[in-house]
């Protein structure tokens, strides 16, 4: 098994609830995304949260990026854990938008004007991001001319260039080709080994490719209570936190093909079935 | 050919542009060979514009129309940018709500306020121009605004943008070519207003009152003669504009259906 420990909390959920019009979306959503180490390389964290269509992982995006206040409980992110507020996660959410007004270039360099104020180096990082994500070609591109793909890999540029390491994905790989996936997961990785710090937290609800990228798994669904009933909102209950680094299968190259793998992400679906 | 009435069909530009030519040319057949002389001919409206043109000013009347309505335009722009942009702020949106409402008043009401408000004819002109084209405009610019998504502004807060920059970023310079098209179909009202304004407040002159001159004695020639110069003088604005879009605009229309 690949040594690793555990340093500072970067992201945690503390009791997270959601209430529209007294309907309960979310309910007592805790989680603690640590950071992780591998002595001798830089790596970052990708977790993942599972939840069906409909189960409220929108809003638990977008409660995580600190666009929405929750019901009650709260997000802390950073080293310093201090509580969240827009522009502290990054969000790629799943139409990658982008300012149709500017160009790829210019929509760089807004999101870069942040973290760097001197324009010369909001410029070379703009560019740096350009050229990692094969974007360079279509700099002068309005966000109309580009593909999907390249729509996917600016927003989450431009997510990179402003955020602090925190990167969150809503269904990233939502209508997506198998080549196409491929790529996403290929820029998940260099994102997670660019800097020790840098998190990728997905949303999905494709459980293999999640759970083949992360190295923490939530799963959110609903729970019974004594008479069998379903409680109202989504939650995560303790028997669905998966650490899969402890579980020897984070961070293979080739985790789908192990028997392992597949056997877990059949017992997860057994999971996703029951809870219903 | 087939591909013309079929439904979304994609035509060929120059099939289209082909197209588009027969059937200018087909109206003027009819114009021209039609037997019922409901219409006046081809022959007496290119009299008639001849004779406006050389004894009655229409070239000087159409230039004086023309400048006051992009006057009334230009000014009646800034102030429906401006309440509708003011949206933005619950306060303001009353005086969004009541403008647009405002686009029920009749002209010629509006015209006696007016007139009790300020001094000249001119002044009388071009205030019940500015009132009336803005609170059109401002209608069509705040359902530009409410096109605005939740996921518009949050992409731009998650940037660390700020309320107002965000703002600034989505709805003022991202619908800024959306604008200018509520301004292009807007400019239209104002020729409708323009011809009858300038019959109530006659000292100006204008290309208005010449056609009210050509209807009172019944000259149906000349009529029609300055109905064309005022179409021709629309279409071409609505080049103009588009140029505007293309040029200032690059990125706008490369999403939409073709």
């Amino acid at each position: 098994m690949t040594p690793y420990f555990y340093k500072a909390p970067v992201l945690t959920l503390d009791n997270v609830s959601m209430q529209f019009a007294g309907e309960t979306i979310l309910r007592d959503i805790s989680a603690q995304v640590l950071d992780v180490c591998r002595p001798g390389m830089s790596q970052g964290q990708v977790v993942g949260f599972y939840g069906r269509s409909g189960m409220g992982k929108s809003v638990l995006c977008r409660i995580m990026a600190g666009l929405m206040a929750p019901s009650s409980g709260t997000v802390l992110v950073g080293q310093e854990q201090h509580e969240v507020a827009p522009g502290a996660v990054g969000f790629v959410q799943q139409q990658y938008p982008l300012f149709n007004h500017r160009t790829l270039h210019d929509n760089l360099l807004v999101a870069a004007a942040r973290n760097y104020p001197d324009v010369a180096e909001a410029r070379r990082q703009a560019a740096f991001y350009l050229e990692r994500f094969q974007l360079t070609a279509h700099r002068q591109k309005y966000p109309a001319h580009l593909s999907g793909g390249q729509r996917q890999r600016a927003a989450i540029a431009q997510q990179l260039l402003c955020s602090d390491h925190l990167i969150l994905l809503d269904e990233p790989f939502s209508g997506l080709d198998v080549a196409m996936i491929d790529e996403v997961k290929q820029i998940i990785l260099e994102v997670t080994t660019m800097d020790e710090l840098n998190t990728v937290v997905i949303v999905s609800h494709d459980i293999q490719t999640t759970t083949a990228l992360a190295d923490r798994l939530w799963l959110l669904g609903h729970e019974r209570d004594a008479s069998g009933q379903l409680l109202p909102g989504a939650t995560i209950s303790p028997q669905h936190q998966y650490n899969l680094a402890e579980m020897g299968l984070a961070w293979h190259e080739n985790v789908e093909a192990e028997p392992e793998f597949n056997r877990f992400v059949e017992h997860l679906k057994d999971e996703i079935r029951q809870s219903a | 050919m087939k591909s013309l009435f079929l439904l979304n069909g994609r035509v060929p530009r120059t099939t289209f542009a082909l197209m588009a030519a027969a059937q200018g040319a087909g109206l003027l057949l009819l114009w021209l060979f039609y037997p019922l002389r409901l219409f006046p001919s081809l022959s007496d409206v290119l009299r008639a514009l001849a004779d406006l043109v050389s004894t009655q000013g229409l070239v000087q009347e159409l230039w004086a129309s023309m400048t006051t309505a992009l006057q009334a335009l230009g000014t009646a722009t800034v102030l429906a940018l401006l309440i509708s942009y003011l949206t933005a702020l619950p306060f303001f949106r009353p005086l969004a709500y009541a403008a647009s409402k405002m686009r029920y008043l009749t002209l010629t009401g509006l015209t006696f306020f007016m007139a009790l408000m300020v001094s000249s004819g001119h002044e009388v002109k071009l205030s019940v121009l500015i009132f009336a084209t803005t609170v059109y405009l401002v209608t069509g610019m705040t359902s530009v605004i409410l096109t605005t998504t939740q996921q518009e502004m949050d992409h731009a807060r998650t940037l660390g943008l700020g309320e107002w920059r965000s703002f600034w970023e989505v709805v003022v310079l991202g619908k800024l070519d959306d604008m200018l098209e509520v301004v292009r179909q807007n400019f239209a009202i104002i020729w409708t207003m323009i011809t009858l304004v300038e019959t109530l407040y006659q000292s100006e002159g204008g290309i208005g009152l010449l056609l009210y001159k050509q209807n009172r004695y019944l000259h149906l020639d000349g009529v029609v003669a300055i109905q064309l110069v005022i179409l021709a003088a629309g279409a071409a604005q609505d080049y103009l504009f588009g140029l505007l879009r293309r040029v200032f605009f690059p990125y706008s229309g490369l999403a939409s259906a073709q």
